[in-house]
């Protein structure tokens, strides 16, 4: 093969390069599925109404209550917020792993493509249809039971992009397991995400947990993303935010938003070493 | 070898059972997913439970009283997601029954053999609603233990006997669902949709009269949603939709007898057309 009549990417056109490249594909897979497009959308609708009616049985009027806006609140920010961390949390290990299972990781290896935009690329297309999902979630939701709270539009996106981050670095880190426990991962991967449920408490406030789970919720620095992305747009209302003042939970994001994709991404490219040099890169 | 043209009952049962306990034999190979389906109905329930806590406070169970008919939310709840477990078992299960035949390339065996499908079938609802039996009741009885409410309140022998008659009407809409995923392939995505449509129709976190009118009327149309209120009003006392038992029975043994004979007939026929058109093979 001779490459003299190609143009050579090096640097950050390289990378974007093979992101944009990589991206394409995993949006060429997503679009010879229609039904799912659908059927995820009707998904989440209905999860969404079923929390938040559930939540309304406990209010005084019920589903006439009027005052449930910060219920409704408190389950639609909360599992939005719950959306995008699950898709940069799983997808990426899970899709490392979907590479190994079709037998195409080791080819991948071969390219001298960025192994890094390799995984960001795996949940480019899907943070971009949990978007779409969560507006259209939101404004049915508002059709239905309200308006919404919806205050402080910038801070509140500048929090959903500091957690996403670090759940990008948490996503990494995954990665890097899935590699080292290979089918374990999937299960280990569930039990987490439950854990994730009850200790980060996207679906209620943290006040409904014991004392002694408050205190390792406290120790996650997730929690205090849903924390401070729900009490920000429903405008910080009587009690809210609940582990600490919003200032606090701004720097303990920023430190999580930052650090973690660089010890995720460290993390991933050892285990990727250790794997290459045993040759297991490819064992299913 | 000898064709079975017609196979007696025996034969037949003989066959439903083998299916019935190859696939239990399969699934005692993962404990760790049996655990699990004991685990997920609780955290699900606790969702809502503590949700309600946070946002009612003192007045959670009066609040509860006022909107559902019984203070005891942590039942209720549990019934509810423990019920949507066993639904969502028997559409996976089913649905999903000839696409776990592809996958685990023993379409064609499936074919081949002289069983009916439907006895297959019935093997693999036999599996499905022992499976969630187990694992429901299990979740169930931790989950009050877990909360610290008495499981053992109410008319245990009325609850069985309205979650066994309608588990076959059950079976028979997975059944008919099948029928469609048959057609469209997309099991994933459907299978998924309409357990949660379901969850929702059959009032899985709140009764069904907090549904609008023409969505409760939908609601009623399921077996699952009068399996969960049956449940509910033995156990908890909410209230059957026809103030008696027998009557709310009733009405879960004429589905009964309708749904199954009805969705064998449009199984049937879907499979013959797909068949046709040489897409049963499809991937």
């Amino acid at each position: 093969m001779t490459p003299s009549n190609q143009t050579t990417l090096t640097g950050l056109s390289a990378w974007f390069s093979a992101l944009i490249a990589m991206s394409r594909k995993e949006l060429t897979i997503m679009t010879r599925y229609p039904v799912e497009f659908v059927a995820s959308f009707g998904q989440v609708f209905l999860i969404v109404i079923i929390l938040t009616l559930a939540g309304l049985m406990f209010s005084r009027d019920g589903v006439r209550s009027p005052g449930s806006s910060n219920t409704a609140g408190v389950v639609v920010y909360g599992f939005i917020l719950f959306m995008f961390l699950s898709d940069t949390l799983w997808t990426i290990g899970y899709n490392v792993r979907r590479e190994q299972k079709q037998g195409t990781l080791e080819q991948l290896y071969l390219s001298p493509a960025s192994k890094t935009a390799s995984l960001i690329s795996r949940v480019t297309v899907t943070l971009v249809w949990t978007g779409l999902l969560s507006i259209g979630s939101s404004i049915l939701m508002s059709a239905m039971i309200g308006r919404l709270p919806f205050n402080n539009l910038p801070l509140g996106a500048l929090i959903l992009i500091l957690a996403l981050s670090g759940t990008f670095g948490v996503g990494f880190a995954f990665a890097a397991l899935t590699l080292r426990v290979k089918e374990a991962g999937q299960t280990l991967a569930n039990l987490i995400q439950f854990a994730f449920m009850v200790i980060c408490a996207p679906f209620f406030p943290f006040a409904a947990l014991p004392e002694g789970m408050q205190t390792i919720s406290r120790l996650i620095p997730l929690s205090y993303g849903v924390d401070a992305f729900r009490s920000t747009l429903m405008g910080y209302p009587n009690g809210f935010p609940e582990l600490a003042p919003i200032e606090i939970e701004l720097v303990i994001l920023t430190v999580f938003g930052v650090l973690m994709p660089v010890l995720g991404l460290w993390l991933y490219r050892r285990e990727e070493d250790r794997a290459r040099r045993k040759g297991s890169l490819s064992e299913y | 070898m000898t064709a079975i043209a017609n196979p007696t009952f025996r034969q037949t049962l003989s066959a439903m059972l083998a299916e019935t306990r190859l696939r239990l034999l399969n699934i005692t190979r993962y404990p760790g997913q049996l655990m699990m389906e004991i685990i997920i109905p609780i955290v699900f329930a606790a969702m809502p439970m503590l949700l309600g806590r946070a946002t009612a406070g003192a007045d959670a169970e009066a609040n509860f009283r006022a909107n559902t008919g019984t203070a005891n939310y942590v039942a209720f709840l549990l019934i509810g997601s423990n019920a949507f477990t066993i639904v969502s078992n028997a559409f996976w299960h089913i649905a999903y029954w000839l696409r776990f035949e592809q996958e685990t390339g023993t379409l064609e065996a499936v074919y081949l053999t002289p069983t009916s499908r439907i006895t297959l079938v019935a093997g693999v609802s036999l599996y499905s609603a022992l499976r969630a039996l187990t694992t429901s009741i299990l979740a169930y009885i931790l989950g009050c233990l877990v909360f610290q409410v008495n499981p053992l309140q109410g008319d245990i022998l009325l609850a069985f006997l309205f979650i066994l008659v309608g588990l076959l009407p059950l079976y028979g809409v997975a059944l008919l669902f099948g029928a469609l995923v048959l057609k469209v392939k997309e099991s994933n995505a459907l299978v998924g949709l309409m357990q949660w449509g379901v969850g929702f129709l059959m009032g899985i976190f709140f009764p069904v009269v907090a549904l609008p009118p023409l969505v409760r009327a939908v609601a009623l149309a399921f077996p699952p949603t009068w399996m969960v209120n049956g449940v509910r009003s033995a156990l908890l006392g909410v209230g059957f939709f026809f103030e008696k038992w027998y009557l709310d029975w009733a009405v879960l043994w004429a589905f009964l007898l309708f749904i199954p004979l009805f969705s064998v007939q449009v199984f049937h026929r879907v499979e013959n057309g797909v068949r046709r058109n040489a897409g049963m093979g499809e991937f």
